[in-house]
């Protein structure tokens, strides 16, 4: 017998932003009707798993809620979150070949760290999962690809000096549409350029450049990177009837395109044409997940040939492509002082906007450079939401894979931030042992997060 | 008074309840015609009351069962309206089947119309290839009918005496390919249990019952024995149905418990959790197909008192089918009962014989009578006692859909393993150890079945969408669809709506004007937005008449609310 696809159908039907909110009960309501009118659940192909909730540690182990995790997230959250962890583990014993979390809320465009809500997210979903299969199941090379109409801005914060992490995606240009970044010049870190490839597609594009696209530079690009396992941001936004977007994709090429990746777990991110492309899009991921034929399931109001992309902006597409291949082929021929610098340190200033929230956030991220692991990275970050003082908040984030001599020093930093009078919230994230504290300057307090037993166990360098 | 007769494979059972008490009970061996079983056992129980005195009867049979597991029926074709979505090559259904051009969306508008020389060709092959039972059905047909209604009136025109059963007035929730099914059998059985319900009916008259007589329905509720009313497949399985209701009234109220009927070849495990039976959260199984039908959670285990135990090399199995009686009681081959007498753990049958049986066993192996038995007993137990877990967790990790349901999840764990059926006995006390629960046979065991069918009732359901922005509502359990009248149609309008079918249910049911404690299942409320404003909203309510049963057998106060 074949292994099944895996389904966690979770669309909290209990839970909206704000009753208006495209993030509301309604998001996934036709969706249901119709995989549940086709018996989707049914199919000998298909398990259907109960969601489960992440934990508040799973969260610390990626992220930097401020003040608390318990400040950022709902428990819808942490079921959308737990859910795709119950996959994962299914995936990882093999129970499963493949899985796909129908989930909400979404999470492709939350940040390390988290002031508020941002593009509808508060926590990043696969971010969560990365370091998750890291931790519990030893898994390190994952390549994630996002297919949502908006730029993965998000998983690209969190992953931009992780060279184990390979992060396409390709989307609606910044220019034209939130959150206005993904353009092909962003292509990573010192440490791990070209590991982040974006494709910044124009308003209009179709089927049949979609498909030039993966065919081209997708699907060669992550073949070569060998990924121990593929994650598929599965935004659904890019499709025709979109009110959000501008493109011209077709269920059935959203299916193409998953039969062609064969991503291990899809994740449910965007898609707001909630009655005119979720039910089709998303049963057809499953059908194509599952190995079983797509080719019936269409939207009522399409046939072939509604779309005619225009020639120049095709082209534009093909030029693109071949330049991120070049990019992608001579990554490691690259005189990176001549980009980065050749400083102790690497950094960037960032100015982020929660759109959901309406705050303003300004940071600067370092990140240390190292002959012998990623390197540590440490952001000051401070937001103001409205009129209240902004706060202020210092992190530092040590890779599982660090060094010695980067774990010690980070740790000294650490120490010193504690001291500043200017942080009201000082941060200690460290993946090599699994512990995660935060500093509260207010009260002279410090909480710790305590890791997995048994796992810290493996990792303990005290 | 109240009766309750449980019809099964190889005994009836009957019983007769007075204020709470078992009066009397009766067991007769179950012949090959239904009725015949039915009424023997109906007159032993009778022998010393009056019919005046019968208050109700409930019945539960096997007669739908067997008619579809021996495929006593006439072929059904079936008229399909898939539309786009799964490949039309899934819809295998085992009979001849003409798909047909048209589709409804899930919320009920026409996105494809039908095609009329479709329609008419398809009844010509139909009527070519003989058949005069037909099952209509079309995707998403329970949000708009219209396209069913048209291609019934098609056959109705062009065959006016063929059988026509409709998927929506079958099957009303969402699952093309179980309504499908569902509507295939209901057409199948349909006659046959007309015929049914009319010869009992006749035979109550004669013997002047004048009381509601009342069928047992799979998920443990009931509903009028009447030809017109209902979906005659609903009473498939009602067999553990009545045994699980059984317990629940033998034990005290709000225990959770397993419920563990040991037969000849099978064992069938059911749970009561909090003292309720636990309801299958998909429609039940019908030889490899799934229906709508609503059901107990009830798992069948192929083992048995009857199981045929083999030697294969080293290993001693016990195998998933029967070859006879047992050993010990002149059976061909040896059997978990003849390692149960072997054991002293059961008085049935020569003992001598259950020696030999082991021994036939054990003595290639060099092992003795006794450690053969112990082995059978526990690789009976081990498998039941395994299937009992898995039905814990796969309640555990039944789908949730909601935050709130996702958060009450909970774990339970059994008080009590309850053994009904004649092998219960001897392995009770054993899988309760190890389930870790106490071990419990309650008085009147042998006949929980009659017991449970007496004290069940009916229970009814309303599944009410009304989405404010088309202009119309369905009830699910009606197959209805009708307009909304008011241009502010709010939550509290949709809940008294529910609620008025739910009476209106009651009263078609006979139960007159006995609903006045709805229950709410849920009620989700999904405001619609186009463009940013709100342009309707859908809302999604479920009611139901309380679960339960009458009363509990021997509680102080008899049957209070009956
Ligand atoms: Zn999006
Ligand atoms: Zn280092």
């Amino acid at each position: 017998m074949h292994k099944k696809t895996g389904l966690i159908f979770f669309p909290a039907f209990d839970w909206a932003i704000s009753p208006t909110h495209p993030e509301r009960e309604e998001r996934l309501l036709y969706t249901r009707d119709q995989i549940f009118e086709e018996g989707v659940m049914d199919l000998p192909q298909i398990h259907e798993y109960a969601p489960r909730l992440a934990s508040i540690y799973d969260i610390s182990r990626t992220h930097f809620c401020v003040p608390q995790v318990q400040n950022q997230v709902t428990e819808a959250h942490l079921i959308a979150s737990g859910s795709i962890l119950q996959l994962a583990d299914s995936v990882v014993s093999g129970e499963i070949k493949n899985g796909f979390a129908i989930v909400r809320p979404p999470g492709h465009h939350a940040m390390r760290v988290v002031h508020g809500n941002r593009g509808f997210c508060n926590i990043n979903n696969e971010a969560i999962l990365v370091d998750y299969l890291r931790r519990r199941h030893g898994i390190r090379k994952i390549a994630i690809v996002d297919s949502d109409v908006h730029h993965g801005d998000g998983t690209q914060d969190i992953f931009y000096h992780d060279p184990d992490v390979l992060f396409i995606s390709f989307h609606q240009d910044g220019r034209t549409i939130y959150p206005g970044s993904g353009f092909s010049d962003e292509l990573g870190g010192p440490g791990a350029y070209a590991r982040t490839l974006n494709v910044p597609l124009p308003p209009g594009i179709a089927d049949e450049t979609f498909m030039y696209v993966v065919d081209n530079l997708v699907l060669p690009v992550v073949n070569e990177f060998q990924p121990e396992l593929v994650i598929n941001s599965a935004g659904q936004d890019n499709h025709y009837s979109d009110p959000l977007g501008s493109m011209r994709f077709t269920a059935e090429a959203y299916a193409d395109f998953t039969q062609k990746l064969k991503p291990n777990l899809a994740v449910l991110e965007g898609g707001y044409a909630i009655e005119t492309a979720l039910p089709y899009v998303n049963l057809a991921i499953i059908l194509a997940l599952a190995g079983i034929d797509y080719s019936n399931v269409r939207e009522p109001d399409y046939y072939p040939g509604k779309f005619k992309e225009s020639p120049e902006k095709v082209a534009q597409v093909h030029r693109m492509v071949e330049e991120l291949l070049k990019t992608w082929n001579t990554r490691d021929q690259v005189d990176f002082s001549q980009i980065f610098g050749s400083g102790k340190y690497y950094q960037r200033k960032k100015f982020i906007f929660y759109d959901t929230d309406y705050i303003n956030e300004q940071q600067l991220e370092q990140v240390r450079r190292c002959n012998e692991c990623p390197g540590y990275i440490t952001i000051a970050s401070r937001a103001r939401r409205g009129n209240p003082a902004p706060v202020s908040i210092f992190a530092i984030t040590i890779p599982l894979q660090a060094c010695q001599a980067c774990h010690s020093e980070a740790y000294d930093i650490y120490d010193q931030a504690k001291k500043k009078p200017e942080y009201d919230y000082v941060y200690m994230q460290d993946k090599y042992t699994d512990k995660y504290r935060t500093y509260v300057k207010s009260k002279g307090q410090e909480l710790v997060t305590k890791g997995l037993v048994e796992n810290a166990k493996n990792y303990s360098i005290e | 008074m109240y009766i309750g007769i449980d019809v099964g494979g190889t005994s009836t059972n009957a019983v007769l309840l007075d204020n709470g008490l078992v009066r009397d009970s009766v067991t007769v061996p179950s012949s090959a015609d239904i009725i015949t079983s039915l009424l023997e056992a109906l007159d032993k129980i009778m022998t010393n009351v009056t019919a005046e005195s019968i208050e109700r009867v409930v019945l539960s049979t096997t007669l739908i069962t067997n008619l579809i597991a021996e495929k006593k029926y006439t072929p059904v074709g079936l008229i399909l309206i898939p539309g786009p979505g799964l490949s039309h090559e899934y819809y295998q259904f085992h009979t001849d089947t003409l798909i047909i051009s048209g589709a409804i969306d899930y919320r009920g508008r026409e996105i494809m119309p039908l095609n009329d020389d479709e329609i008419e060709k398809a009844i010509n092959i139909l009527s070519t290839k003989g058949y005069k039972k037909v099952a209509v059905v079309g995707k998403f047909s329970v949000r708009n009918n219209k396209h069913e209604q048209e291609i019934v009136s098609k056959v109705k025109c062009l065959q006016p005496d063929w059988h026509v059963e409709i998927g929506h007035q079958v099957a009303g929730q969402l699952n093309f390919p179980r309504r499908v099914v569902s509507t295939m059998l209901a057409c199948a059985t349909r006659d046959k249990y007309s015929f049914f319900v009319e010869s009992v009916q006749a035979a109550l008259t004669m013997r002047g019952i004048e009381g509601p007589v009342l069928i047992l329905k799979a998920d443990g509720g009931t509903m009028l024995l009447n030809k017109v009313t209902g979906v005659p497949i609903e009473t498939i399985f009602s067999g553990p149905a009545a045994s699980t209701l059984g317990v629940q009234a033998l034990i005290p109220p709000g225990e959770t418990a397993v419920v563990v009927d040991i037969g000849g070849t099978t064992t069938d495990l059911a749970l009561i959790l909090s003292g309720q039976p636990l309801l299958s959260s998909k429609g039940a199984p019908v030889y490899e197909q799934l229906t709508q039908v609503r059901a107990l959670a009830v798992k069948s285990v192929a083992v048995g008192g009857d199981s045929l135990v083999e030697r294969v090399g080293q290993e001693i199995l016990v195998c998933p089918k029967r070859l006879g009686p047992p050993f010990c009681m002149g059976g061909p081959m040896p059997t978990p009962t003849d390692a149960l007498r072997v054991l002293g753990l059961t008085g049935v049958g020569n003992a001598k014989q259950a020696v030999e049986a082991m021994e036939i066993l054990g003595q290639p192996l060099g092992i003795s009578h006794s450690e053969v038995a112990q082995r059978i007993i526990n690789s009976v137990i081990n498998v039941i006692v395994q299937e009992i877990e898995n039905m814990f967790t796969q309640w555990e990790q039944e789908p949730a859909y909601r935050v709130w349901e996702v958060l009450q999840k909970r774990k339970e764990r059994p008080n009590m393993v309850v053994g009904v059926g004649g092998g219960a006995a001897g392995f009770i006390t054993q899988i309760a150890a190890k389930v870790g629960g106490s071990p419990v046979i309650p008085p009147y065991a042998p006949v929980a079945n009659a017991i449970g069918a007496a004290v069940a009732i009916p229970t009814l359901q309303v599944n009410l969408r009304a989405d404010t922005e088309r202009g119309y509502y369905t009830i699910e359990q009606e197959g209805y669809q009708g307009k909304i009248e008011k241009t502010r149609f709010t939550e509290e309008d949709a809940l008294l709506l529910a609620d008025e079918w739910l009476k209106k249910r009651a009263e078609k049911y006979g139960l007159g004007n006995t609903v006045s404690n709805s229950e709410i299942n849920h009620r989700d409320v999904f405001n619609m937005v186009r463009n940013w404003t709100t342009t309707g909203r859908i809302y999604d309510i479920s009611v139901q008449t309380p679960r339960g049963i009458i009363g509990h057998i021997g509680a102080k106060d008899g049957f209070s609310n009956a």
